[in-house]
């Protein structure tokens, strides 16, 4: 199915918490700012609904995304209040992926955890959790995964310093 | 060999304590298994058959620093790592050598500018004998920082302690 | 055929007995430092007596930022990061970057720069495929084959250094193309070395895929089951050694790899349980196996059908790719390496995500260790076949 097919099947079904949709585009001849969008379409997704919807998506059978490919974040920009979490799926049966997007705001950054649905987010989760200060509620096994326990700051977020020593260590 | 020379039987050699000495260190370096990143790969490929770091007297591997005398770190050192090799270098017996490998050990490499864990250098953490540049250095290249390590253990002497090792 | 292997519960009487002893539960560290972690990976694995109970992966002592790194260099200044976090498969690595980054900026790749790509992706599998598999060897204690199959990666490593003037780093596939058309003779030199690998590669299958020793500690062991590679998002060898009928190359073609499928060039290995159960250590070294010879395949196709003409496509210096947002998943030796990139129509990339197979392939070890026996988690960790540069990226 192409991402118009899986859409309609989305809005058909009633998938929970689907906000809308966003589609490359050419840039608008008229308005010199504009400059369009290339790429790959996707969803907006609240993010408190996102595990029910992701369920949806794996256990629909037109649908049926048995991975979850991959789980992280984006910061848009500095002057951006809201920060991305990004789901990427696939589906083996029918040969389509879909991207998922929420948005979260950065000073409250947090979601339901997606482990129950996939367990291979339990990882990407972590590892997001701890690049982008997110927290995922109800996750199993919230700890750091890439950086030592005791790091400080979000390193991923376009707001973030650079440290000056770790450990005794210089960085400089 | 000054007085002493052509004084004996024919198979009776004389030398120097400490030529002897650092004849024996040097024919046997025995490195740590120790990769870590990208180099370790090229560490590999110079203790297989096509390099052979064993011509060298180096190709005995161990896999627990309490019998190497040689760190080789092949690779980018973070923080969490730093800690490890610290310890690891401490448990080594002295005499011990570090030979830093390729450019991240040396002094950041690629990672310098924005790698935040990144330890700009192996040197910050354990003293270095030598260091190898490239990245990944050839498997050449580290022979040639091996050679050069054998050449640093000639020179040194029993009588006084070698300053690194302290 | 192996002896199905389970834990201690032979006679009735000592099971009592078995029960009766109060054993304590003890953590033994392995790691980062170990020869069989396949660089610096740490594993708490807690046991009780030779079973282990529970094992706990602890990464991130190679954790190089190159998510932050792609956010503060210009797109091209990036493309020898790629090459470091996946190590053994530079070039599988490069290509990913390239094409999620030609797709956002709508790029057409000139026909021979696709055929050397193709050529040196697929040469790059095998040679990521010896290293699994010999080092694989290594870690169960066979260590001859090791070096067999490092005199055959030495050849690649020769070839390429020969085309790009690297030995692992290539950073010779671009965004656009390729840096440079192959030297002269290189492809008859690529040809050779295809007529001489597949001679050789009996012997890998002689000395080690069939050997007794061999096909003892690694059929039965470390069993995946179909559900448990979905449900973990396994991808690559792990999945297909499942018996999941899934590659990219085929499933979702990119490159040529549509027109290469369709003249029946190259076939997909899959798990079968032949020496043990499906989805067992012994499976996963025998899809990698398979594989190298499907790709040698690949490359003779390529040879056969490559054509003079340019390399590249005409780029600026300094690019600026349109906004917008691309996933690009390419089948790498280890499973799916995607790359996600975000624009602003800038200079610099907004988000450069790196999805890394053997992230999501080693999460499987916490539900595969616990009851296996204190001997075989090396054969565990060493099946998954993980690039701790590509793990902690």
């Amino acid at each position: 199915m192409d991402f118009r097919g899986i859409l309609d099947r989305l809005r058909a079904t009633g998938a929970p918490g689907l906000l809308g949709h966003d589609l490359p585009r050419a840039a608008d001849p008229k308005d010199k700012k504009d400059k369009g969008r290339g790429g790959d379409p996707f969803v907006w997704v609240e993010p408190a609904r996102l595990p029910a919807f992701l369920e949806r998506c794996r256990d629909d059978e037109r649908l049926r995304f048995e991975l979850l490919i991959d789980l992280t974040a984006v910061d848009p920009s500095k002057d951006d209040p809201n920060l991305w979490v990004v789901v990427s799926l696939l589906s083996l049966a029918h040969r389509h992926r879909l991207t998922v997007k929420c948005a979260l705001p950065k000073d409250a950054a947090s979601l339901p955890s997606s482990v129950p649905v996939y367990r291979a987010a339990q990882w990407h989760e972590r590892e997001c959790g701890e690049m982008y200060g997110i927290t995922f509620a109800g996750h199993p096994d919230p700890r750091h995964i890439l950086l030592p326990e005791d790091w400080v700051g979000a390193p991923l977020r376009k707001d973030y310093v650079f440290p000056d020593e770790y450990h005794g260590i210089s960085c400089k | 060999m000054g007085l002493l020379e052509r004084q004996f039987e024919e198979n009776v050699l004389t030398t120097r304590v400490d030529w002897l000495l650092n004849w024996c260190r040097l024919s046997s370096i025995w490195p740590m298994t120790f990769g870590l990143a990208c180099c370790a790969i090229e560490m590999m490929a110079v203790g297989c058959a096509h390099h052979d770091i064993d011509r060298f007297g180096a190709g005995a591997f161990r896999a627990s620093p309490r019998q190497a005398d040689l760190m080789i770190v092949a690779g980018t050192v973070n923080f969490k790592m730093a800690e490890r090799i610290k310890r690891l270098y401490d448990q080594m017996p002295a005499p011990k050598y570090v030979i830093a490998m390729g450019a991240c050990a040396t002094g950041g490499g690629p990672y310098y500018k924005y790698g935040y864990t990144v330890v700009k250098g192996v040197d910050r953490v354990v003293p270095v004998d030598v260091y190898v540049a490239g990245c990944p250095p050839r498997p050449e290249a580290l022979l040639e920082g091996l050679m050069k390590l054998q050449e640093k253990i000639q020179r040194s002497s029993v009588l006084r302690r070698p300053a690194r090792t302290a | 055929m192996a002896e199905p292997q389970t834990l201690p519960q032979s006679a009735p009487g000592e099971r009592e007995f078995m029960l009766d002893v109060r054993t304590q539960d003890m953590e033994v560290n392995m790691g980062p430092q170990h020869p069989a972690t396949h660089g610096v990976m740490r594993i708490l694995v807690r046991a009780d007596g030779e079973v282990c109970t529970g094992a706990q992966p602890h990464l991130g002592y190679l954790h190089r930022c190159a998510e932050k790194i792609g956010e503060n260099v210009e797109w091209l200044q990036y493309l020898p990061y790629t090459d470091r976090y996946d190590y053994l498969a530079a070039m599988n690595n490069n290509l990913g970057y390239s094409m999620a980054v030609e797709k956002l900026m709508g790029i057409e790749i000139p026909r021979r720069a696709l055929m050397i790509r193709t050529i040196c992706a697929e040469l790059n599998r095998i040679g990521s495929h010896l290293i699994a598999f010999g080092t694989y060897g290594l870690d169960i204690g066979a260590f001859t084959p090791f070096l067999y199959m490092f005199r055959e990666r030495e050849w690649m490593m020769a070839l390429f250094e020969k085309i790009c003037g690297a030995r692992l780093t290539y950073s010779y596939i671009r965004i656009g193309g390729v840096f440079n058309d192959a030297p002269p003779g290189w492809l008859s030199e690529v040809e050779r070395f295809c007529d001489t690998f597949e001679q050789k590669w009996q012997e890998y299958v002689d000395l080690l895929m069939v050997n007794h020793i061999f096909v003892q500690r690694t059929a039965n062991i470390g069993v995946i089951s179909k559900e448990m590679a979905l449900d973990f998002g396994l991808t690559g060898p792990m999945l297909r050694a499942s018996g999941v009928d899934w590659d990219l190359r085929r499933d979702m073609p990119y490159e040529l790899y549509a027109e290469i499928w369709k003249d029946g060039v190259f076939s997909i290995p899959l798990g079968r349980g032949e020496r043990g159960t499906l989805g067992d250590c012994w499976d996963r070294s025998y899809v990698r196996v398979m594989e190298m010879v499907e790709s040698i395949k690949i490359v003779r196709w390529c040879l056969g059908a490559i054509t003079p003409g340019p390399v590249i496509a005409d780029i600026p210096k300094t690019l600026r790719v349109p906004a917008g947002e691309a996933y690009v998943g390419i089948e790498n030796p280890r499973g799916e390496l995607g790359h996600y990139v975000v624009s602003d129509g800038g200079k610099v990339a907004i988000r450069c995500r790196v999805r890394g197979p053997s992230f999501t392939n080693l999460a499987v070890l916490e539900e595969l260790m616990p009851g296996a026996l204190l001997a075989d988690a090396v054969a565990i960790i060493g099946s998954t076949d993980i690039v701790v540069g590509e793990t902690d990226r």
